[in-house]
């Protein structure tokens, strides 16, 4: 080993063992501070202990005199000890009974009782407990308690003891001051006012009517000072106001003010500021009712304006105004009473006057002044309601007058007149009832039954005519149903015009009732809807006529009608029969005639020849003269043959087929027109009127005209001749069957019958003009268009 | 300054420079104590400054990084002396979040005349805890190696970063976060 080294080591070791001793010096040293403070201990720990004795039993006796309740109890709540205090506040004595405070304690606080018990171990002391205890008297009280724990010699916790401070009052108190400040709350936030809290200009407290006012919310306003929120002119007088309430110059003012909403509006409000000074006399705050009053101002406003129409609306009535205080003097009055009672003075210098002296000016147009006045006199007495009193004026006119007393809360306030023209009226109403009387008296007398009735066809109202024709009394008929009560035959008819008059259709009819004593009668009827004020149908009016009689002659009428058409077809039949028979005994009369000249011309002498030959020409007129019985019974029918006819084509025939004799000419005038008809009647008609013409001319040159003309509605044609002329007494007579003026062997006398027939058939007339000697014309009509 | 701060700081002189080194800085050194120390007793704050120049000058290492070292160093053997001290931490925040509180309360009952620093905690979370190191020693490097071993020894590691409050290094703070 070097040396050094070996140097080394042995001066680490010398360190070393000097370390040792070192360090047993000082545990040396230590030990013997540990003794002696032992020692120090333990004397100083039994004087501590007598001092705790001491002491302890010192602070017993204190707590036991505190006046506060002071508790001393086991962990299970068991009282070991209380003062005076106590016994008195819980009402129980510890030595004479066994308390357990666990008992006392109200149900509603056990939970936290027990948790503040289990603070108390854990900690050793509990403070601010606070629970509602009962008391030995039931009584309830709020009581707060701070308490620690009591330990014994080995430190373990024993017991606790406590001091009960007695709060109940306290808490009362307090719940009172809550509830108060609730209410206030309630109060502030519904009040209809708005109400703000100010510090200076600062806005601390809103409620929410005021906020609902300015539109802002509670945050927002918070944020802004009253200059902000009031208008400009008004903010500058306000806050004058307010450095005077801040000086304590004012404690209170009222203004009206006008506001700044959010959006810019403004509005009139009612504010009155008070201020709440503290206990020094400054400012706290500043308290604003504000009422907005911008509906008043408006209502206010529009009253104004009502009552100025109103004015003028009475101003300008038609209907004379005077309203009188409860003084008597004029309150109102109108032009119209001025000018209806003639005065001369305006209303405007009348109003303040006495009303009777307007009244006396007015009387001198009163019929009966001195009944006026009575009458006057008792009205005011009364002071009740009067209305239309009638005035008789001494020009004739008619005024009506309200009397109106005011009253207002019970108290009499005056009164009013009014008087209103009913001259017009009155007479109008006389004309009304006239016009009335005189269409009930028309109703009532008329020979047609009058009837109304409802929607239902219940009768409402029957004249007497309607009485009498249906036998009933009008008591019997009204409120009946019209179609049961009259035995309507045709019962669905009447439904169906009923039906018609809600559609407000009028119309007639007819129907067959039975009267009361049972007989049928045709009644003809009238029906027309029934209306009222508003226009609407409510039932119908009907207007009867009795027809039974015009009824039976018709039916008499048609019975004969077709008696007479069946003994017109029998005549017809037999003019068949009786010609056919007539004419083949004639034929056989004729053939026989022929035979006898034929086989005996040798043996008879000319005489017997001409009477055969007589004989043949007789048996030849009795031959047409059957023939025109045939043809004038077979006229009677229009046949459907009926085709366009030239009468002048018509006419060259009959040139051919008659007999004209040799000194007479046909000269047809205007030429004829073509005419609708049955071709062979109208060969008929101027064949028969031809020969007639042509056959009784006696003069050397016979001349024969047929003219035509139109007339609007026919043809017109006639046929005149310069013969023998007709004497006057046969211008009748000529035309009926049978009738023959001359004595020529080849007129039948039915011709002109037969014309006759054929103008009576196309809707003509024929007549004729005469002279004997001279000439006769026939005209005749047709007409153009026929049915 | 305690006893067991010097006979652990010798210790872990000769551990690490060997006998050869303890012996020269002490007979280098005018110790009132002569290098005599015992753990149970107390000595001037001053031999540790002159027992650290002297080690400063023969191994010409920076004083701060010895400081370093030796923090390092007197964790383990502070864990062999009193094991149940840590061993009732299962983190290292925890024991570090403790030091003021729980160790040192310990360290008073032993040495009722330490001179012990105060550790003001700032901040802590699971994973990272702030504080403020305040010792008019100013050995705060000290405390950095502590809290870097502390870390080792519970098997992490730690981002310690530190800020000179200070210029004397009295008060320093320490942000310390474990890594993942």
């Amino acid at each position: 080993m070097p040396k050094t080294e070996l140097e080394i080591l042995q001066r680490a070791l010398e360190r070393q063992k000097k370390a040792r001793l070192q360090a047993e010096k000082i545990l040396e040293e230590k030990s013997k501070e540990l003794y002696d403070t032992t020692q120090h201990l333990k004397r100083a720990n039994a004087r501590l202990n007598n001092l705790l004795d001491e002491q302890s039993e010192d602070v017993d006796t204190a707590f036991l005199s505190v006046i506060d309740p002071y508790v001393v109890m086991d962990l299970n709540f068991d009282v070991i000890r209380t003062n005076e205090s106590a016994k008195e506040f819980l009402g129980f004595d510890y030595t004479r009974e066994s308390l357990n405070l666990g008992n006392l304690v109200h149900p509603d606080f056990l939970q936290y009782t027990r948790e503040s018990m289990q603070t108390l171990l854990e900690v050793g002391i509990l403070k601010n407990y606070r629970a509602k205890i009962y008391t030995k008297n039931g009584a309830l009280k709020f009581v707060q308690i701070n308490a620690s724990l009591i330990h014994n010699n080995e430190g373990k916790p024993i017991a606790a003891q406590g001091i009960i401070r007695d709060i109940t009052q306290e808490m009362e108190i307090e719940a009172l001051l809550s509830e108060q400040r609730k209410q206030l709350d309630i109060i502030v936030e519904n009040s209809p006012l708005g109400i703000v809290l100010a510090v200076g200009d600062r806005i601390i407290k809103c409620n929410a009517t005021m906020q609902q006012m300015l539109g802002y919310s509670n945050e927002e306003l918070k944020e802004l000072t009253i200059g902000q929120i009031s208008a400009y002119t008004d903010s500058k007088k306000s806050l004058k106001l307010v450095e005077k309430l801040n000086k304590g110059e004012l404690d209170h003012f009222a203004i009206q003010k006008s506001y700044k909403r959010k959006d810019g509006s403004a509005f009139m409000a009612k504010t009155s500021v008070s201020s709440v000074r503290n206990i020094d006399g400054s400012v706290d705050y500043q308290v604003a009712m504000v009422e907005d009053i911008t509906k008043e101002i408006e209502a206010k406003d529009k009253l104004l304006a009502s009552e100025n129409r109103l004015a003028t609306l009475i101003k300008n009535l038609e209907m004379a105004v005077l309203l009188e205080d409860e003084h008597g003097k004029i309150a109102l009055i109108n032009s119209k009473f001025c000018e209806m009672f003639g005065m001369e003075a305006v209303p405007e210098e009348l109003m303040g006057q006495k009303g009777a002296d307007a009244i006396e000016q007015a009387k001198k147009f009163v019929g009966d002044p001195k009944a006026f006045d009575k009458r006057a006199a008792d009205i005011l007495k009364k002071r009740n309601t009067v209305l239309s009193d009638e005035l008789e004026m001494t020009d004739g006119r008619i005024l009506e007058r309200d009397f109106i007393p005011i009253v207002s809360e019970g108290v009499y306030r005056g009164h009013l007149w009014t008087y209103s023209d009913v001259t017009l009226r009155r007479n109008f109403r006389r004309n009304l009832q006239a016009e009335k009387d005189k269409y009930s008296s028309i109703i009532a007398n008329m020979n047609l039954g009058l009837i109304e009735v409802d929607n239902e066809d219940k009768i409402q109202m029957v004249n007497q005519s309607f009485c009498a024709m249906s036998g009933f009394e009008e008591a019997e008929l009204l409120g009946k149903t019209a179609r049961d009560v009259l035995s309507v035959q045709e019962k669905d008819l009447v439904l169906e015009k009923n039906a018609q008059r809600l559609e407000n259709t009028s119309d007639s009819y007819e129907l067959r009732v039975l009267n009361k004593s049972g007989e049928t009668r045709h009644w003809l009827i009238s029906g027309a809807p029934r209306y009222n004020e508003a226009n609407q149908v409510i039932g119908s009016i009907g207007i009867h006529l009795d027809i039974t009689d015009h009824k039976k002659l018709e039916l008499q009428k048609e019975s004969l009608l077709k008696e007479l058409q069946v003994s017109n077809k029998e005549l017809q039949e037999y003019a068949h029969v009786v010609s056919h028979d007539l004419k083949s005994p004639l034929r056989s009369i004729s053939a026989l005639a022929s035979w006898l000249k034929e086989d005996y011309e040798s043996v008879l002498d000319d005489n017997g020849i001409n009477q055969l030959q007589m004989m043949q020409e007789k048996i030849e007129g009795m031959d047409n003269l059957i023939s025109g019985i045939l043809k004038y019974s077979s006229i009677d029918r229009r046949s459907d043959k009926e085709t366009e006819v030239d009468l002048n084509q018509v006419v060259e025939e009959i040139r051919e087929i008659i007999f004209i004799p040799e000194h007479v000419r046909v000269v047809i005038m205007d030429t004829l027109p073509t005419v609708c008809a049955e071709k062979t009647k109208m060969h008929q008609l101027f064949q028969n009127l031809l020969s007639n013409a042509v056959m009784h001319i006696e003069n050397e040159e016979g001349l024969v005209k047929i003219f035509s003309e139109e007339t609007p509605t026919h043809w017109q044609f006639s046929i005149s001749d310069n013969g023998v002329g007709i004497p006057q007494e046969y211008h009748e007579k000529i035309f009926k069957i049978f009738q023959s003026l001359g004595t020529k062997e080849r007129s039948t006398g039915i011709g002109l019958s037969i014309v006759k027939k054929i103008v009576d058939l196309y809707e003509g007339k024929i007549w004729l003009q005469s002279e004997v000697g001279k000439g006769t014309t026939f005209h005749f009509t047709l007409k153009k268009d026929r049915k | 300054m305690k006893g067991i701060v010097f006979t652990e700081f010798l210790e872990m002189v000769e551990s690490e420079f060997g006998l050869e080194t303890v012996d020269a800085i002490i007979e280098a050194s005018d110790l009132p104590s002569d290098g005599i120390y015992t753990s149970v007793g107390t000595y001037e704050f001053n031999e540790m400054v002159t027992l650290l120049t002297n080690l400063n000058k023969i191994v010409d290492k920076p004083i701060e990084d010895l400081l370093y070292a030796f923090g390092l160093y007197l964790f383990s053997s502070l864990g062999k002396a009193h094991p149940e001290v840590i061993q009732s931490y299962n983190s290292p925040i925890g024991l570090l979040y403790s030091i003021e509180d729980h160790i040192h309360v310990h360290v008073q009952k032993l040495y009722p005349d330490a001179e012990l620093p105060t550790f003001k905690i700032l901040e802590k979370t699971d994973t990272s805890i702030s504080m403020v190191y305040s010792s008019s020693r100013g050995l705060y490097r000290l405390a950095h190696g502590l809290i870097e071993k502390c870390f080792e020894h519970f098997n992490a590691s730690a981002q310690v970063s530190f800020e000179v409050l200070k210029e004397d290094g009295t008060e320093v703070r320490f942000d310390v976060v474990q890594s993942a």
